[in-house]
């Protein structure tokens, strides 16, 4: 009897051990399989292909760190690198500390709250495309851009936007700005309800006013997910290709041209993918290091 | 005034509120919303109103801010010329097989780490979450792949496959879907192993029906996602029959497609965001739910 049950327990635990182990990967194996073809192999063969010179898809020759030279010393690559650090700059300036201030604010908001939530994720929701189509009808040059018609209504003559070299990164930042800080804002706003209310009342019992309790009680609160926000802004608006391509097509006169566009140009303009490739590896390298820093905070914070 | 009285929250109440400096600068801080809300809404309202101008009206100087006639007729004429129906069909298709990809792909993948955890899935679980937060690296080796398929050697460009592949492998919502999963108590999932039920069957017969929260903040990030989705299908559909409304959107503007006018370059706008809107105006409050799903609190 005591034999059989144990046989019987035995079995069991070998069925389960098949039910978890067999069962659990092949469920889960065409997920993996999908991240195996489309996230890790890719970025396996841009490291390895980017040695090669490539004829169509295909590895033709070996030829060392060539299609790095190659991009590296286009004369067009500093540029472009200083182009992308400009997005990069704009962005932490227009981009980032404008959806705090807004939920802060929107924070404070007694019936108001809702509205202005729904309203400000609103153009997130806007498909990207159309964003980038409905901001170049505002920046168009002439009487009929919106921007010229206020121009227009306050008496002004009207100007160039987009084809002005120098406003043209800004003004790519503010209509990606519009249609991103929604969703920045929300996130910021599940951070701040999760303030302990008890020690702005013991801050301001203190006498501490109200900058001295963002100081001493929201910052600190919020530190971890505005840092992480920070990183991932930059890691973001550092690989800024879309935008730039579908506004100004990189130009004027090469002013609005990314890296991201640059390495959008050389495979799918130019057809060449090694080149591409090399350049990919480049920013790549360039912005793991950032990765890391953020992979430790989100850590420390969900820790 | 009455609700001063009673705000207790945030960072200032109704004790700070008594001083005129804190009502002003309250005061300041909700025109300054109400601006930054007009700021939102204008460009939207502003598509809207120029979508049914005519072409001498959208360059009348002085503009009019409302156009002479609401003229629903252009609208269809025009849906007619663009072969609208065509292209939002094929939208259609996109969002539904991405939709189908992410749910039951990345759903069984956040159910086995969350539930049945195999040996070996942490470490895949530490993998796949790294991913997520990897730079991308340039789209040439991912472009080569779909064109020329490793082991099978298929050339898929000009098919929907690579759009709803890339959906499926989504390591933010697999760790939407293992976050949520976690918190289901693991007494029903033993009880209906115990009468034998398999795995996929738990998973599509017990987890599931469990899961509508997360299933709709998904649904809605994927619908959303994908109805906005401009590069890969640009690159994989551009060109073919299958092109979706982004695209379409890009080739008029980009003088590949036809050639419109500005005015109905604008109805055609107005036509893309129609959907991504009403489908908000149905399901806000989901979104803010989902955020705070996610753990995203920080």
């Amino acid at each position: 009897m005591a034999k059989a049950s144990l046989k019987n327990k035995k079995n069991i635990n070998i069925k389960s051990f098949i039910k978890k182990n067999i069962s659990g990967w092949t469920l889960i194996l065409p997920t993996v399989l999908m991240f195996v073809l489309i996230v890790w192999r890719p970025i396996v063969i841009a490291f390895g292909y980017s040695f090669f010179k490539l004829k169509g898809f295909e590895p033709v020759e070996f030829v060392g760190t060539k299609n790095f030279v190659d991009v590296l010393t286009d004369t067009n690559f500093l540029k472009t690198l200083w182009n992308t650090v400009q997005y990069v700059f704009w962005s932490l300036i227009i981009g980032f500390p404008l959806p705090f201030i807004v939920a802060v604010m929107i924070n404070e908001m007694i019936k108001t709250k809702g509205f202005f939530k729904v309203v400000t994720y609103l153009p997130v929701i806007i498909p990207g495309i159309a964003n980038y189509l409905i901001w170049k009808f505002i920046y168009a040059d002439g009487a009929g851009g919106l921007l010229n018609m206020f121009r227009y209504f306050i008496g002004i003559a009207p100007m160039d936007w987009l084809s002005n070299t120098q406003l043209a990164i800004p003004l790519i930042i503010i209509a990606m700005t519009w249609q991103g800080f929604g969703a920045t804002v929300v996130i910021f706003l599940a951070s701040l309800q999760g303030v302990d209310q008890s020690l702005y009342e013991a801050a301001r019992l203190d006498g501490a006013g109200v900058f001295m309790r963002i100081k001493t009680v929201m910052l600190p609160h919020m530190y971890g997910i505005l840092a992480l926000s920070i990183i991932r802004q930059i890691i973001g608006v550092f690989q800024v290709t879309e935008q730039p391509l579908v506004m100004t097509g990189g130009g004027p006169n090469g002013a609005t041209l990314s890296i991201g566009l640059t390495n959008y140009l050389y495979a799918f303009k130019y057809g060449q993918f090694d080149k591409s490739m090399a350049l990919g590896v480049v920013t790549f390298l360039l912005l793991i290091g950032l990765t890391f820093v953020y992979f430790r905070m989100d850590k420390k914070i969900n820790d | 005034m009455k609700q001063f009285r009673n705000k207790t929250e945030g960072l200032f109440n109704f004790q700070d509120l008594k001083s005129p400096g804190v009502r002003i600068a309250y005061a300041c801080m909700f025109i300054f919303l109400l601006l930054l809300s007009a700021i939102c809404l204008f460009p939207i309202i502003w598509v809207f109103l120029s979508a049914f101008k005519t072409p001498e009206e959208m360059y009348k100087i002085p503009p009019d801010i409302l156009p002479k006639a609401f003229d629903l007729d252009r609208v269809k004429t025009l849906m007619g010329r663009v072969n609208f129906v065509k292209y939002f069909t094929n939208t259609l298709i996109v969002i539904v097989g991405c939709w189908a990809f992410d749910i039951v792909f990345n759903g069984l993948a956040g159910y086995v780490l969350s539930r049945i955890k195999p040996k070996g899935s942490a470490l895949l679980e530490t993998v796949i979450f790294w991913s997520m937060l990897l730079p991308g690296i340039s789209m040439a080796p991912l472009y080569m792949t779909f064109i020329d398929m490793p082991i099978i050697h298929i050339n898929l460009r000009g098919s929907y496959l690579p759009l709803w592949l890339m959906a499926g492998c989504n390591a933010f919502n697999i760790l939407l879907f293992r976050n949520f999963f976690n918190g289901i108590p693991m007494d029903y999932i033993d009880a209906a192993r115990i009468d034998g039920c398999s795995n996929l069957n738990v998973f599509f017969k017990i987890i599931m029906p469990l899961s509508k929260p997360i299933l709709v903040v998904v649904s809605i990030f994927s619908i959303i996602g994908s109805w906005s989705n401009f590069m890969w299908p640009y690159l994989i559909l551009g060109s073919t029959p299958k092109e979706p409304i982004s695209v379409l959107l890009y080739q008029i503007t980009n003088g590949a497609g036809l050639k419109l006018m500005d005015n109905e370059v604008m109805m055609v706008t107005m036509l893309a965001i129609i959907p991504p809107l009403l489908i908000y105006a149905l399901l806000s409050r989901h979104i803010t739910g989902g955020l705070n799903m996610s753990g995203l609190k920080g």
